[in-house]
């Protein structure tokens, strides 16, 4: 079939800020014609409506197929025509939830939270789109050119040497080159369901070792249907503090969740995106931009997104490729790297640090600052560094360690300990994680520790 | 084809405030087409509503009312969403009038209003509901059913005559 225009073309049409007209044709040969709040962008050949009530609309797609949507730009006053055919409806997965949390912007848009409820996504094949005539405005540009900043930022992540600067590095490129603000970078556990904040840009703290479960808000959706969320207005069941713990107290995972760390981010999100970032193993981490601002991030953005997330996660999983081969070489020099002792503890007085096994938690003087395998892998580290004399761990030593036989460590050892590198110094400790070479580092200690092992259950 | 009924004060004031109205037509293979309308006027007796429209945009649903005659128009007011989808047999094309080309400036200014709630720049507004000199037309007809369709469960019950907006 040869058109003058695809869905590509009009994209911008289906942000539902203008309204559309859907005509379609009963089986008495009468027409009806409805307001649709939503359109969604399937593909070049393909659009999705919600489905709310059954109602007259739906009465006739069922007898008769073909509709007619009349479209128009909210930038420019294009108007189109799309003359389009149901196909059928998906009640579940990624087209029925990118669709429901877009239609929980524009409800909250239109002051309309609560009355709409999307019972289906009907996907329908776009057979013909005509533009119709009409006073236009001239296009504007809404923020930088998209390909260039695409072209510069993977050109940057192609030249990082570490997973630590590949994770800054990618943070940087969206704020410089997107001119995105407020961002969080989340690396995902599907084991336990979950996702750990290892990165963030634009808030007072990094938040390093936040969690959200798969499932949670426009981040945890993203995550458990590995697709692109994006709202374009405020919607408060999609505000991620809410969703989280709804979410979670629903599942029974408050006690496996991380709920102590904060998220950082906006109170009110007026636009949302959460993109997943994929490897060949599947589900790698899931990167969030926020902001302010209503309708700030359009499909062209997202799409951009979208690639530099590919380029992003295909260098996350060479890089820990990279790693696993450096362990190797390591094992075959067979060079154990407890040689360098541990400074001298510095003088004054000690700060009392707690472990708690159950769940690996750790409480610095009085304060809570981690669990799970990051808090374990602290408590191995602060005992090796004080009672041993430790002075340098390798990636590899600690990955074998008996005492950290975590069923999840695998892959993730390195993001771990940026993620505990970053938790430390959000939370201004007296400690620090310092890398000493590839694959090496050490615990650095401003203060001197007494370690004190607790109970289960006393927490 | 239900017997005329006039329309209720109320929803003819309702369907004349300056509100956002598309129309819908289709042949009889039944294939439709949609175009925004530039506002509504209803006859002195109550039984008739007008609907005003840019014929260069209208061009394909025209043609079906020309072959045909059956309307359907949707009147939604864009703030408070309240919406009411009337239809007719009997649609005809008409002359806009010189009234009719007066009330299209009245008509921007009120649209603009309503969307400026949502942000929408004036500009934008205003060139969404403008028209071309000479480029005015008129649809008339006689409402033989009326629907609520203000979203929610409620959405397309029919308004039994003589017919209330929901």
């Amino acid at each position: 079939m040869s058109r003058l225009f695809t869905v590509d073309d009009v994209r911008n049409c289906l942000e539902g800020i203008i309204p559309a007209g859907l005509a379609t044709c009963g089986a008495d040969g009468m027409p009806n014609i409805t307001y649709v709040s939503q359109l969604i962008y399937v593909d070049p050949d393909h659009v999705a409506l919600s489905f709310q009530f059954f109602n007259k609309t739906r009465e006739n797609i069922l007898v008769n197929p073909h509709a007619t949507v009349l479209m128009v730009d909210h930038l420019t006053v294009e108007r189109f025509r799309m003359r389009l055919r149901y196909l059928r409806t998906e009640t579940s997965g990624p087209l029925f939830e990118r669709m429901k949390a877009k239609l929980a912007g524009i409800a909250a848009h239109d002051g309309m939270t609560g009355v709409f409820r999307l019972l289906g996504a009907d996907v329908y094949r776009v057979l013909d789109i005509e533009p119709v005539p009409g006073r236009q405005l001239p296009p504007v540009a809404l923020g930088p050119a998209l390909l260039p900043a695409l072209r510069r930022s993977t050109d940057a992540l192609s030249a990082c040497r570490s997973l630590e600067t590949l994770f800054d590095t990618l943070a940087a490129c969206l704020d410089r080159h997107f001119g995105i603000e407020h961002q969080m970078l989340f690396l995902a556990d599907a084991e336990a369901g979950k996702l750990v904040l290892v990165g963030s840009q634009g808030y007072p703290v990094v938040g390093a070792g936040a969690e959200i479960p798969f499932g949670a808000g426009v981040i945890g959706i993203a995550a458990r249907e590995g697709v692109p969320i994006r709202i374009m207005f405020a919607a408060a069941e999609y505000a991620y503090s809410r969703a989280i713990r709804d979410k979670a107290s629903a599942d029974g995972l408050m006690d496996h969740l991380e709920t102590a760390i904060p998220l950082p981010g906006l109170a009110e999100p007026a636009s949302q995106m959460a993109i997943p970032v994929f490897g060949c193993t599947g589900l790698l981490a899931v990167l969030y931009v926020e902001s302010g601002q209503d309708c700030r991030f359009g499909y062209d953005l997202e799409d951009a997104l979208v690639a530099l997330a590919a380029q992003f996660g295909l260098a996350l999983q060479a890089h820990r490729a990279h790693a696993a081969a450096e362990e190797e070489e390591e094992a075959r020099a067979s060079q154990p790297p407890n040689g360098t002792p541990a400074a001298t503890a510095p003088a004054g007085p000690p700060l009392r640090v707690r472990h708690y096994p159950r769940d690996h938690s750790i409480f610095l003087g009085d304060d809570y600052l981690i669990k799970g395998v990051a808090g374990a892998i602290l408590w191995l580290l602060l005992q090796d560094t004080t009672r041993a004399g430790r002075g340098e761990f390798s990636n590899r030593a600690l990955r074998l360690d008996p005492r950290l036989h975590l069923p999840d460590l695998g892959d993730n050892l390195e993001a771990r300990l940026i993620l505990l590198q970053r938790r430390l110094v959000d939370r201004a400790a007296p400690l620090a994680i310092e890398k000493t070479g590839r694959g090496r580092f050490r615990l650095r200690l401003d203060r001197s520790v007494e370690l004190r092992e607790e109970a289960d259950g006393s927490a | 084809m239900s017997d005329v009924v006039p329309l209720a004060p109320d929803l003819a004031a309702y369907l004349t405030s300056r509100i956002s109205v598309q129309v819908g037509a289709c042949d009889d293979d039944g294939f439709t087409s949609v175009v925004r309308a530039l506002g509504a006027r209803v006859s002195g007796d109550q039984c008739r509503v007008t609907i005003l429209m840019g014929r260069s945009q209208a061009e394909p649903v025209l043609a079906m009312l020309r072959a045909n005659g059956k309307i359907a128009v949707v009147f939604s007011h864009p703030v408070s969403h309240r919406t009411v989808q009337l239809k007719g047999r009997d649609a005809a094309l008409e002359a806009a009038t010189p009234a009719d080309e007066a009330t299209l400036g009245p008509y921007a200014v009120a649209m603009a209003g309503h969307l400026a709630a949502y942000d929408v720049p004036e500009a934008v507004a205003r060139a969404l509901v403008s028209c071309a000199p000479g480029d005015l037309i008129a649809v008339s007809f006689t409402p033989s059913e009326a629907y609520g369709q203000t979203p929610g469960p409620g959405a397309g019950q029919r308004l039994t005559p003589p017919a209330n907006p929901s």
